[in-house]
């Protein structure tokens, strides 16, 4: 909708955001439907894209979300120490249909407080809510698995039946935990789109843009982005390369 | 689980493997025993590379893979204090400076994997002079007219070899059947250039180990450098962030997972096997495709595939990789590396023998600042940088081998702020292998030391103290005797990369392409058809016409694939 002010991009703060999660909880559908919302619908982002990158307006200022999604490297417990590296949000995604999901986001939880920045802005995320809530229209339960990509473990959505007795994490359970561990707390439809964005608007007002800005000016980069925030000796690679390729061509 | 490919090890040569392998459509599984990417190129933190360490020191060996790995590193010695913080040093255990054109950036461009991980230019080369002193490298041309060292008529000298080795110096009169002469002699000979200047080109600008190298890798390998020079940067190496290549194999293998490889890290390989399915194992049969089964510790099914690539160190003798395992090391390099708390301090030892700037009719694009200005520093602290030591060069150090110290700090996000890590290699000739890695290296420890007290300081300080150290000798298998295998019956081994810092990185990745090819190659005869990804048919107008017409996937024609649109993407609006 809005045009990107021109300017914008000069004062735009680049942040790396993780996922983790179990499989097939709904990691890549949620970035899908964050990313690729109703403003490009015919621009499906490519499976197994490096990473993903979304603007988030926030009042005055412009978040660059550069969405990281595990590639599946969770699977065996392979992710690389580089996947945590200078992340300054991450996304621990479960299913509310899923008990199990919710013990493994709290794994994860410890790993990302084991591995990462200590700043980091962790949001839980319980997905699938369409699939307990009374009002679940009931079509096409199989969309959102469509959505995923080449890395999740293929559908295992418990469909049919009665949507109630499907849920298997209350929502006060996960958010007495979430509150607990200073965690942000949503309960999300990436198939409809429930609380989808307001994950990464919320991210968004709890990350400390100030701070990133001054030390990316200043040439100090402790645990900022690990995009092209230039450091003084710093070099991108893609900088001779880049040139000639526009863009975008809407 | 099926797959078409098992690729053992995550070394820079296998993951950038795997990353192509998974780019053309096939389908990897890419598995190593240790728990961290990167092998035998792997960066650690401090308590990581204690532990590595401490496994091969010990003489219990609990694996295959940690047997062969004991053979290739001997006479490790390290201090017994963790220092704090361990977590944020990267120490590469093989330590490198990428130059800024070769294989390797070319590949982490067209990977896309650059955009993963950042660089940083190497700072400064510098030769160690004496204790708390050193001497600039005349790399460039800049640096010849700056400097106060050289003579007018030694200027010109250097000027005259500089543009000789930038050009296409192949079969010009001055290199004409020299190729092979020992290079500091070529220098002296047909450049008449001095001892100072000839041991700076040799392992500064050339980076020979000995002065017996000969001459035309020699010059090869300069004029790349050179070329690379001004492509960044003055400088002509890249510095990876987080302890180098390590961070950069794990980027290929997040590729390759992006793209769909499976990745399992931390497990054992307790088999590797050809399938039983398999009728004779006569290997010269023809069109008998074999079938690879690896089986994992705590992994119920067995990973099987079509091909297997595979580091050395897991391929076992039953399945004839073990040429490249024996026991006779084409290279060794004898290691250190340190952890100090101060940096080092580069002051130039330069004394003028000629009247200085008597050189402005030289220059004509910088004039305005050329009369009075100092035009160095008197010294410099470095943070990332590489300090050479000529043969010769300390009393109790070796005489016929230049050493090479790298050090990096917080500037290449390899060490906490206000730690470093000296990386110091030295390679082996016969002779000296009866010798420690510890009394080899510790003199020249010391001598990095030294610089760290600068003696332009007013007051007394003093050196660094060195906060952990570790010693090792790392031997590198001999290269595989017999052709590639072109069969497609054999393992793909990877082939050795030679540990030295500004070859590793492109000399491992020209490896990697060799590999993928071989694996193609294989994979085509063994029938198996890639998947290939309906962007890439529908992307340019000449692919959509050969998807069109064939039922099979179209010819790979490249190592890397076009980038997709979205791994492309930068600017999305909202």
């Amino acid at each position: 909708m809005a045009d990107a002010a021109s300017g914008s991009t000069e004062r735009s703060v680049q942040v790396k955001l993780v996922l983790l999660g179990e499989a097939a909880v709904g990691k890549s559908s949620i970035v899908l439907r964050f990313v690729s919302n109703e403003f490009q619908p015919n621009k499906e982002p490519t499976i197994g894209a490096a990473f993903l990158t979304q603007k988030c307006r926030l009042e005055d200022r412009v978040l660059r979300y550069e969405i990281w999604d595990t590639a599946g490297q969770e699977r065996f417990h392979s992710l690389a120490p580089m996947y945590y590296r200078n992340a300054q949000a991450a996304v621990v995604v479960y299913d509310v249909t899923k008990a199990s999901s919710l013990e493994k986001a709290k794994t994860w939880v410890k790993e990302l407080q084991r591995q990462a920045n200590p700043n980091i802005v962790i949001a839980l995320a319980g997905n699938k809510i369409d699939l307990v809530t009374p009002s679940a229209s009931s079509s096409t339960p199989e969309s959102e698995d469509e959505a995923d990509d080449a890395t999740a473990t293929p559908g295992e959505t418990g469909t049919s039946g009665e949507p109630e007795s499907l849920r298997q994490v209350p929502r006060d359970e996960a958010e007495a935990y979430a509150q607990e561990a200073g965690l942000l707390f949503f309960e999300t439809s990436a198939k409809t789109g429930e609380g989808v964005v307001e994950i990464f608007t919320e991210i968004a007002k709890k990350i400390p843009i100030d701070q990133i800005l001054a030390s990316t000016r200043g040439g100090q980069r402790p645990g900022a982005a690990s995009g092209r925030a230039a450091q003084e000796g710093g070099v991108n690679l893609e900088e001779n390369n880049a040139k000639g390729k526009d863009a975008c061509n809407c | 689980m099926d797959f078409d490919v098992v690729v053992l090890g995550t070394g820079l040569s296998e993951s950038v493997a795997a990353a192509a392998l998974s780019k053309a459509g096939y389908k990897v599984a890419h598995v190593d025993t240790n728990q961290y990417y990167g092998g035998d190129e792997a960066s650690l933190t401090v308590e990581e590379l204690a532990e590595w360490a401490d496994a091969r020191a010990s003489d219990d060996p609990s694996s295959d893979y940690l047997a062969n790995q004991r053979a290739r590193y001997t006479s490790i010695t390290r201090s017994q204090t963790i220092p704090p913080q361990s977590r944020q040093y990267s120490v590469s255990l093989a330590p490198s400076i990428v130059p800024s054109i070769g294989p390797h950036i070319d590949s982490l461009i067209a990977s896309g994997v650059s955009r993963y991980g950042q660089f940083k230019l190497l700072e400064k080369v510098a030769v160690y002079d004496r204790p708390g002193y050193v001497q600039s490298v005349p790399g460039s041309k800049e640096d010849v007219f700056k400097s106060k060292a050289l003579s007018l008529l030694d200027k010109r000298r250097l000027m005259r070899f500089l543009m000789f080795a930038a050009g296409d110096f192949e079969g010009k009169k001055e290199l004409e059947g020299k190729e092979q002469t020992p290079f500091v002699q070529y220098l002296q000979d047909v450049f008449s250039l001095k001892d100072q200047a000839t041991s700076a080109i040799a392992y500064a600008l050339a980076f020979c180990t000995s002065a017996e190298e000969p001459t035309l890798p020699a010059m090869q390998r300069i004029r790349q450098y050179l070329r690379s020079a001004g492509r960044y940067g003055a400088s002509p190496f890249l510095v990876g962030h987080y302890g180098g290549l390590g961070e950069t194999a794990q980027g290929f293998c997040r590729t390759s997972a992006v793209k769909g490889g499976t990745y399992i890290l931390g497990r054992r390989v307790v088999s590797v096997e050809s399938s039983p399915d398999d009728s004779t194992k006569d290997e010269k049969s023809t069109s008998t495709s074999h079938s690879y089964s690896v089986k994992l510790i705590d992994f119920d099914e067995r990973l099987t595939a079509k091909v297997l690539v595979s580091s050395p160190d897991y391929v076992p003798t039953s399945l004839g990789g073990n040429t490249s395992t024996s026991k006779q090391s084409a290279y060794a390099v004898a290691r250190c590396v340190a952890i100090i708390d101060k940096p080092l301090v580069f002051t130039p030892s330069e004394v003028p023998e000629d009247t200085p700037s008597t050189d402005t009719d030289g220059p004509t694009d910088g004039p305005e600042d050329e009369p009075s200005e100092k035009p160095e520093p008197p010294s410099y602290d470095v943070d990332t940088a590489l300090l050479v030591f000529p043969p010769g060069c300390l009393q109790n150090g070796s005489t016929t081998t230049a050493v090479h110290a790298l050090v990096t700090g917080e500037g290449s996000m390899s060490a906490p702020r206000g730690r470093y890590i000296v990386n110091i290699s030295l390679s082996l000739s016969e002779s000296t292998l009866s010798s420690s890695a510890e009394e080899l290296l510790r003199p020249y420890l010391e001598a990095a030391l030294s610089l760290t007290a600068p003696p332009s300081s007013s007051s007394v300080t003093s050196p660094a103290t060195s906060l952990f150290s570790l010693f090792y000798i790392h031997h590198t298998p001999a290269a595989v005797s017999s052709a590639p295998p072109s069969s497609s019956s054999s393992v793909i081994v990877t082939p050795p990369s030679r540990p030295h810092l500004p070859t590793i990185a492109d000399e491992a990745t020209e490896h990697a392409e060799a590999m993928f090819w071989t694996a193609v190659k294989q994979l085509k005869a063994a029938g198996v058809q890639r998947t290939v990804p309906k962007e890439e048919a529908e992307e340019g107008d000449a692919s959509v016409e050969k998807a069109g017409t064939e039922d099979t996937s179209p010819d790979i024609d490249s190592f890397w694939p076009p980038l997709d649109a979205v791994e492309d993407e930068t600017s999305d609006e909202w």
